[in-house]
């Protein structure tokens, strides 16, 4: 799947047991305004100057992504962990290309863990941030969705 | 570079900011801008987006690294424990840090409300500009 930013869920119903592991999705292409790195880099909203895109602009990509990717994550999911690998510095006002995969889904202690990955590149294909998100997703194997 | 150079920074959560977020990420799940909605959770009220209770960590290791982004070989490792509401203050404390000789920081923070709750634990190794 691959396209262009626009209005999309922020909520899916997609069940446990119909999320592909390895299946990557994307590239989406994203926009990383100067006006939306500045609006990031003090207090949310309060927009500052700023010479790169602060790191608080990329969990905003991810959730993007995910959204484009699988229509975002189901009502009811809990984000029990991130984590964000930093590879480049992004300047304001750059396009950005965001592949999305599942990288694991296990129950663990009865509760279903979903792993997403994202790799996010610039226009010229460097790798900026890559990074995934540990879900606890609402259903597990063999439930329906809600 | 000492444990007390990273500073503690302080975030106010407010309806405005959460709606500023849910306007940059285009996230207007109802749990954070619906009140009704949120009412009627299991959270009885508005939740915050999970990255603004991170956002005092961003700010404080980009005020000690004297730069806009993380450089790269930086890497966040974020653990949500609790929900952020409006109204909470969200201070990032620093628990340990240790530098090595290749400009590497290793970074154990917490993010925690005007309660004490820890609301985010975060892992980070921190590379200079």
């Amino acid at each position: 799947m691959s396209g262009t930013a626009g209005d999309t869920p922020a909520l899916s119903n997609i069940a446990y047991d119909d999320l592909v592991v390895g299946e990557r999705m994307g590239p989406y292409t994203e926009s990383v305004s100067s006006d939306m790195a500045a609006r990031l880099a003090g207090p949310i909203g309060e927009p500052q100057d700023v010479d790169a895109v602060p790191p608080a602009a990329y969990p905003i990509l991810f959730l993007k992504a995910l959204r484009r990717s699988m229509g975002g994550i189901p009502a009811g999911s809990v984000l029990a962990k991130q984590e964000l690998e930093f590879r480049g510095v992004l300047a304001p006002g750059s396009d950005v290309s965001i592949v999305t995969w599942v990288g694991d889904k296990q129950v663990r202690r009865e509760r279903p863990f979903v792993t997403i990955e994202f790799d996010i590149r610039d226009a010229d294909d460097r790798q900026i941030v890559t990074g995934r998100k540990i879900i606890v997703w609402p259903t597990g194997p063999s439930e329906e969705s809600a | 570079m000492s444990a007390g150079e990273f500073p503690a920074v302080t975030d106010r959560v407010t309806q405005d900011g959460i709606d500023a977020y849910a306007e940059i990420s285009g996230d207007f799940n109802p749990l954070h801008v619906d009140p009704q909605a949120a009412a009627a959770s299991e959270f009885g009220g508005i939740i915050a987006h999970g990255p603004i209770a991170l956002h005092a960590f961003f700010r404080a290791a980009t005020t000690w690294l004297g730069s806009d982004a993380l450089p790269p070989g930086s890497e966040v490792k974020v653990t949500y424990r609790a929900p952020t509401r409006p109204g909470d203050e969200v201070t990032c404390e620093v628990r340990e840090q240790r530098s090595d000789s290749n400009g590497r920081t290793e970074v154990d923070a917490e993010c925690v409300n005007q309660d004490e709750t820890v609301v985010v634990s975060v892992k980070a190794v921190l590379t200079q500009p």
